[in-house]
């Protein structure tokens, strides 16, 4: 008897995940498609209300954000901010880890739009874990930059760590953002002093005499 | 006109400075004074002026420093900007006698600068404004201070450590009828204020996106971004439209919030405080590039004093009572707030250039021994800011009065973007209990372009 209620209770349970999971396909299903309408007043309210829908619809926006269509592609950008900035609410912790994980996946994904956007995304509710493959992109000419900010706002040593490792095998220019990312979190850079200062572009409009 | 010449100034504040550093009061002296290699004051008698941004309102700032000039007042010695049409307008305007820069860092290595005016796009307002108080040059720096909480406390270290005179350009408080509202609400004559409510017509939304596409040859980019992130140049980006977009300007409660709202924090003395919560509902375009919100309602609640601050896109716009003014002098009604006191309430409409208010505030005389508020020399901006510099007195609108403004305007807008009331802890300037959004508080800068 006991093992027969045991085997209905997880029963149950499994019942009651495929029918979490069927809930969340639908709801990605949906805000993805109303995502592509070329109506925005159809697309509108969705990127804008994608943030409850969460983890699950992250990686099928990503594609989107490849859409030719540029409203379209903006949308599904937006709707990833929306899900980030909801799921780093306090005292939702689960949501913002499913969140995470999914932004981390998107690090290496081949359009460089969609890893900018994923490690920047990061830099708001990123954690400790985010931490190292955001600093992977140290080494990605195309969206370098980018992780180094990125990490720059994220709190903790393991960022800091991060930042100061890549130091070794950065090109010789990158290493002067780099250390200006550690000295804005406080830290003792030798050399590659801070180039803010420092102009560079000429006009070509001339004073008359 | 008993007008103090600059040589003169110095002859006198140079000597006295040492007096001064000693007691610990306020240093205020240009570059050249302040620079390792000086010897002996320049010749010239008047402030050296540069412009870094003269599209727009720096246009409007330069023709003011340029009547200015010719009246003997200052030099306009160097314009800077990175459009090249908008900078060729600029040499042409001051009879070709100031030399051009694209890049501002050039303006900042001259010696010879005394002080800038920095009309940038807001995105521009901190790094540009601390760069300049670490090179030694006073500031005017176009409204709002900052765009985010960590570049506004980088400017008030940066002028503090420096010495150096900030003006900001909410130049609302200077005017003649908000000196009147501020001293009729200082004397209690609407007994205790609980409410402010402000009122502003709602952002417009960019019903006409376009794609990216290659940026005109005469605009220079990368030192337009400066700070941004990189990205593709979209023609929605600027000129003038920068204010519609989160990043670069931040919607009307930026625009006109850094106004109406400056009035507000200045006639509650309230610029060294801040609210403990800041709570916003809104409305945000459905396409296009701008993601400022349409409509809004921000409500800030401030404690010890306890009063509530609601910025309102829309609102409830009062109409002001002559008509005929109206239409003379172009009163523009769309914005303004009320003030609600405990025995009466106070109506000032508009806000910046403009300042308008209520028959019995213009005409309240104040009793002897009622409270002496603020009053810029002549109602005029510039000229609180002149002072500023010549005696190392306060502005009006100093960096720490212009930090506080913003800060209202980037909460507003933080709590829209993250979706939830946030908590602020105004003696530490941070907001609590929200990671995600605490992070928010700061935006790492594009190499080279750091604070």
């Amino acid at each position: 008897m006991k093992t027969e209620t045991t085997l209905t209770a997880a029963a149950a349970v499994l019942t009651g995940a495929a029918s979490a999971a069927a809930a969340d396909a639908a709801a990605v299903n949906d805000l993805i498609a109303k995502i592509k309408s070329a109506d925005d007043a159809v697309r509108g309210p969705a990127w804008q209300g994608a943030g409850p829908v969460g983890a699950p619809a992250v990686a099928p926006l990503a594609e989107v954000m490849s859409d030719p269509h540029f409203e379209i592609a903006r949308s599904a950008k937006r709707a990833i901010e929306k899900i980030a900035r909801h799921a780093g609410r306090p005292g939702a912790n689960p949501e913002r880890k499913a969140v995470e994980a999914e932004l981390i996946k998107l690090l290496s994904h081949s359009n460089a739009n969609v890893r900018r956007h994923a490690v920047w995304m990061l830099s708001e509710v990123g954690d400790a874990a985010a931490v190292g493959p955001m600093a992977a992109l140290l080494a990605d000419a195309e969206v370098r930059e980018d992780a180094r900010c990125a990490l720059t706002r994220v709190p903790g040593s393991q960022a800091t760590d991060a930042l100061r490792g890549a130091m070794d095998g950065a090109p010789e220019e990158f290493k002067y953002a780099l250390a200006e990312s550690l000295r804005a979190r406080g830290e003792t850079v030798a050399g590659y002093p801070s180039k803010k200062l420092v102009p560079v572009k000429q006009t070509s409009v001339k004073a008359e005499a | 006109m008993n007008r103090i010449h600059r040589r003169s100034f110095l002859q006198r504040t140079g000597a006295a400075a040492i007096g001064a550093t000693a007691l610990g009061l306020p240093q205020i002296l240009p570059a050249r004074v302040l620079g390792a290699s000086y010897t002996q004051p320049s010749a010239k008698d008047r402030l050296n002026i540069a412009h870094i941004g003269v599209g727009g309102m720096g246009g409007g700032h330069l023709g003011y420093m340029l009547a200015r000039q010719s009246r003997g007042d200052v030099n306009v010695v160097a314009v800077c900007d990175v459009d090249e049409n908008r900078l060729a307008s600029a040499v042409k305007s001051t009879g070709g006698k100031a030399t051009p820069y694209r890049d501002y860092r050039y303006v900042l290595e001259r010696k010879d600068v005394d002080a800038v005016v920095i009309a940038t796009p807001d995105h521009w307002h901190a790094c540009q404004t601390v760069h300049a108080c670490e090179t030694g040059k006073h500031v005017y720096v176009e409204k709002p201070a900052c765009c985010t909480i960590e570049e506004g406390k980088a400017m008030v270290r940066a002028a503090r450590g420096n010495r150096i005179c900030v003006q900001v350009g909410s130049q609302g408080r200077s005017q003649r009828e908000a000196f009147l509202a501020h001293q009729y609400i200082a004397n209690g004559m609407i007994g205790k204020v609980h409410t402010v409510k402000c009122w502003h017509y709602a952002t417009p939304s960019d019903d006409n996106p376009v794609p990216d596409s290659e940026p005109p040859a005469e605009l220079d980019w990368d030192l337009w971004l400066g700070p941004l992130p990189w990205r593709p140049y979209n023609r929605r980006y600027l000129h003038g439209v920068f204010r519609w977009l989160l990043e670069s300007g931040g919607g009307q409660i930026r625009d006109r919030g850094a106004h109406v709202m400056s009035n507000a924090l200045h006639f509650m003395d309230a610029d060294r405080t801040g609210p403990v919560s800041v709570e916003t509902k809104g409305r945000i375009p459905t396409r296009g590039l701008w993601d400022s919100a349409i409509d809004m309602e921000v409500t800030y609640q401030f404690k010890d004093p306890d009063w509530t601050l609601v910025w309102a896109q829309p609102g409830e716009m009062v109409p002001y009572f002559d008509r005929d003014r109206v239409k003379r002098e172009g009163i523009r009604e769309g914005y303004g707030a009320v003030y609600y006191g405990d025995k009466d309430k106070l109506v000032v409409w508009v806000g910046d250039g403009q300042v308008y208010t209520e028959k019995k505030a213009v005409e309240f005389q104040k009793p002897a021994g009622g409270v002496d508020v603020p009053k810029s020399p002549r109602f005029d901006h510039h000229e609180d800011w002149f002072e500023g510099i010549k005696t190392g007195r306060k502005t009006i609108m100093n960096i720490e009065g212009g930090v506080a403004t913003a800060f209202l305007c980037v909460l507003g807008n933080l709590s829209l973007i993250v979706g939830r009331k946030l908590a602020w802890d105004p003696m530490r300037q941070e907001i609590v209990g929200d990671e995600a959004a605490r992070r928010l508080m700061s935006r790492p800068q594009r190499f080279p372009y750091a604070l």
